[in-house]
């Protein structure tokens, strides 16, 4: 690689993803955009660099490497489980920091057994981080998604709700303004006009009488061809929203959401918490509990130090292809995070594979390591 | 010094604003002919550029004329971060146009923000794609639903104009565009959502934030003036 300014440690790192085993791979530094947008969402859009080709088609440099990763294995069609290693520059317009930086990490593919391929993605990232600063303390944070979609479920929420809910996990604010309007159930719905003509009519019980009243409008205002949502669409979701608008919310069901939210404690005790939580609540979240466990059992198998684990039920990644596991790694003492990673269950098929394909990950901010590395002397 | 004042080119905007400075009493003359794009207030120190109104909102933003008469949506879409860059002097009282959230009258099941986001929360899985809105208006777009909703899964289709068509013909879903009426987004059969005004736009002074102003009497003068007129 004509790459000079890489830093020291690069083949120290390297080095390691080897005897971990995985298979090197590189991308291209300038993608397809759309993949990107269409997975994070047009927020990204200002934070990333794009362009296009003179044939009009969007182009951007390489924002991170999970989406390219996975896009080179469904187009290169390996077979799975395979577990690929990388590291290279991305490109980001960040507010500090540099705009180009390097990242590295393990994308794991395949692997169908969820549980000790998590131990193994947090053990590994934990291991080249403390390769990287020998003797300096890590704090790991962990969340699970299935966890709390678990708990959501089994609050007995109209499907509305659980779905507004779920795609709030990780975004703190919107959490808190979802919850505060389910304790205030009057703000529970506005309808238009033209519901009420709907029931003065009477037909909104009668889902075939509603479904030929929208679809003869959409026929007479031009909307039925092209239109994404269908009447029938159109009417599973108005009859929804007015099971969310009738519903009475359960004062306990929200002190018990917020309970759970609320948990912060050590990994090693989050088991028994949890389980003390589902017993006091009569939630019934075993399944989603036995994964939990299972994935803290192979981790303390796996030799990895456990004790700076912690487990925050409400720590999360708000897109909507992240399906389990997500954690972070600093160092103790300082903010800045150093690693990220989590399970991404859903990404490669909505990336275009045929079949479901399990995926677990995490990257490395190689800047954020070095600048840790100078900061404690120079130490490797 | 002498200060720069960026005014509209044409139309509508450049009459309404000529007036308003007229009756602050400072009087526009145009340098040379009629047509000329070039002008200076009467027995002020400043000078008139004419230029389109997307133009005056970036010239001032980066601060290459003092003022400027545009539309805040112009303003709030076109600069990062406007409020740091630019303060808006006075609201003019002309070019009223609301930036709006506007989606099919057949969508009954959506008339808020929420119902939306409950729409584009599973638009892909029902779908195969996300949410596709038409606008040209990316960044209050992006500042409303991601940053005052929580919307992320949407993508943004350019559309530089008939932006109402879109949803008809299948090229978006929903629009955000400008409105003053209503009456485009009725005879299109869309509705806007009763928490979709992203922006009450109108006409502005806007001026440049320059530490040069801090200590020139004329910035004062000049707002002052334009505020005793409205």
């Amino acid at each position: 690689m004509p790459l000079i300014d890489l830093p020291a440690f690069a083949p120290d790192l390297l080095a390691d993803f080897e005897r971990l085993k995985t298979l090197r791979v590189d991308t291209p530094v300038i993608q397809p955009a759309e993949p990107f947008l269409d997975m994070a969402g047009e927020d990204l859009r200002r934070r990333i660099f794009m362009t296009a080709s003179e044939t009009g088609e969007s182009l951007c440099l390489r924002p991170e490497f999970t989406i390219p990763v996975c896009l080179r294995h469904i187009e290169t069609a390996t077979g799975t489980p395979q577990r690929y290693a990388y590291l290279g520059e991305v490109f980001r317009q960040r507010r500090d920091g540099s705009n180009e930086f390097y990242q590295a990490g393990i994308e794991d593919l395949g692997d169908p057994d969820t549980a000790a391929a998590d131990a193994r993605a947090i053990g590994d990232a934990m291991l080249v981080a403390t390769n990287r600063l020998p003797g300096r303390r890590l704090k790991v944070t962990l969340g699970d998604q299935s966890v709390f979609e678990a708990v959501i479920a089994a609050c007995g929420l109209p499907a509305g709700w659980q779905k507004r809910l779920i795609h709030a996990f990780g975004d703190q604010k919107q959490l808190q303004r979802l919850l505060a309007e389910l304790a205030d159930p009057k703000s529970s719905g506005v309808f238009g006009p033209e519901v009420e003509r709907l029931a003065g009519m009477g037909i909104l019980d009668d889902d075939e009488r509603l479904v030929a009243e929208i679809a003869g409008i959409m026929e007479a205002t031009g909307y039925s061809t092209n239109a994404s949502r269908s009447p029938g669409d159109i009417a599973r979701r108005l009859k929804e929203k007015m099971a969310l608008a009738t519903t009475q919310l359960d004062p306990a069901a929200l002190a018990v959401m917020r309970e759970f939210l609320a948990l912060d404690l050590p990994l090693a005790d989050a088991p028994d918490a949890l389980r003390q939580f589902a017993t006091g609540s009569g939630l019934k979240i075993g399944d989603a509990l036995a994964l939990f466990d299972a994935r803290v059992a192979a981790l303390a198998k796996s030799g990895a130090d456990v004790d700076v684990i912690r487990y925050r039920a409400a720590f999360g990644r708000p897109l909507d292809y992240y399906t389990g596991l997500v954690f972070e790694i600093e160092l103790e003492g300082t903010p800045a995070v150093l690693a990220g990673g989590g399970r991404f269950d859903r990404l490669l098929t909505l990336l275009g594979a045929r079949e479901h394909i399990p995926a677990v990950g995490f990257s490395l901010w190689l800047d954020r390591i070095e600048r840790a590395i100078a900061a404690a002397g120079g130490a490797k | 010094m002498t200060i720069t004042l960026a005014l509209p080119s044409k139309g509508r905007m450049k009459e309404d604003a000529s007036a308003i400075f007229e009756r602050a009493g400072m009087k526009i003359v145009a340098v040379g002919s009629d047509r000329s794009y070039r002008g200076r207030v009467e027995s002020w120190d400043v000078e008139v550029a004419f230029l389109s109104a997307s133009e005056i909102s970036r010239e001032v933003g980066s601060g290459a004329v003092d003022f400027g008469v545009t539309g805040e949506d112009l303003v709030r879409e076109g600069l990062a971060d406007a409020d740091g860059r630019v303060e808006f002097a006075a609201r003019l009282g002309f070019g009223h146009a609301d930036v709006v959230v506007a989606v099919p009258e057949i969508w009954y099941d959506v008339d808020t923000m929420a119902d939306l986001g409950d729409v584009a929360a599973d638009f892909r899985a029902r779908h195969g794609r996300r949410l596709a809105i038409a606008t040209k208006y990316w960044r209050l777009t992006q500042q409303f639903f991601s940053g005052s909703h929580g919307i992320q899964l949407y993508r943004i289709v350019e559309s530089l104009g008939a932006t109402e068509g879109a949803p008809a013909s299948g090229s978006a879903d929903i629009i955000v565009d400008i409105t003053s009426t209503g009456s485009t987004l009725r005879a299109n059969h869309l509705k806007i959502l009763s928490d979709g005004v992203i922006l009450r736009s109108e006409a502005c002074l806007v001026r440049a934030r320059k530490p040069a102003h801090a200590d020139d009497p004329t910035v004062d003068r000049i707002i002052a003036a334009v505020r005793g007129a409205l």
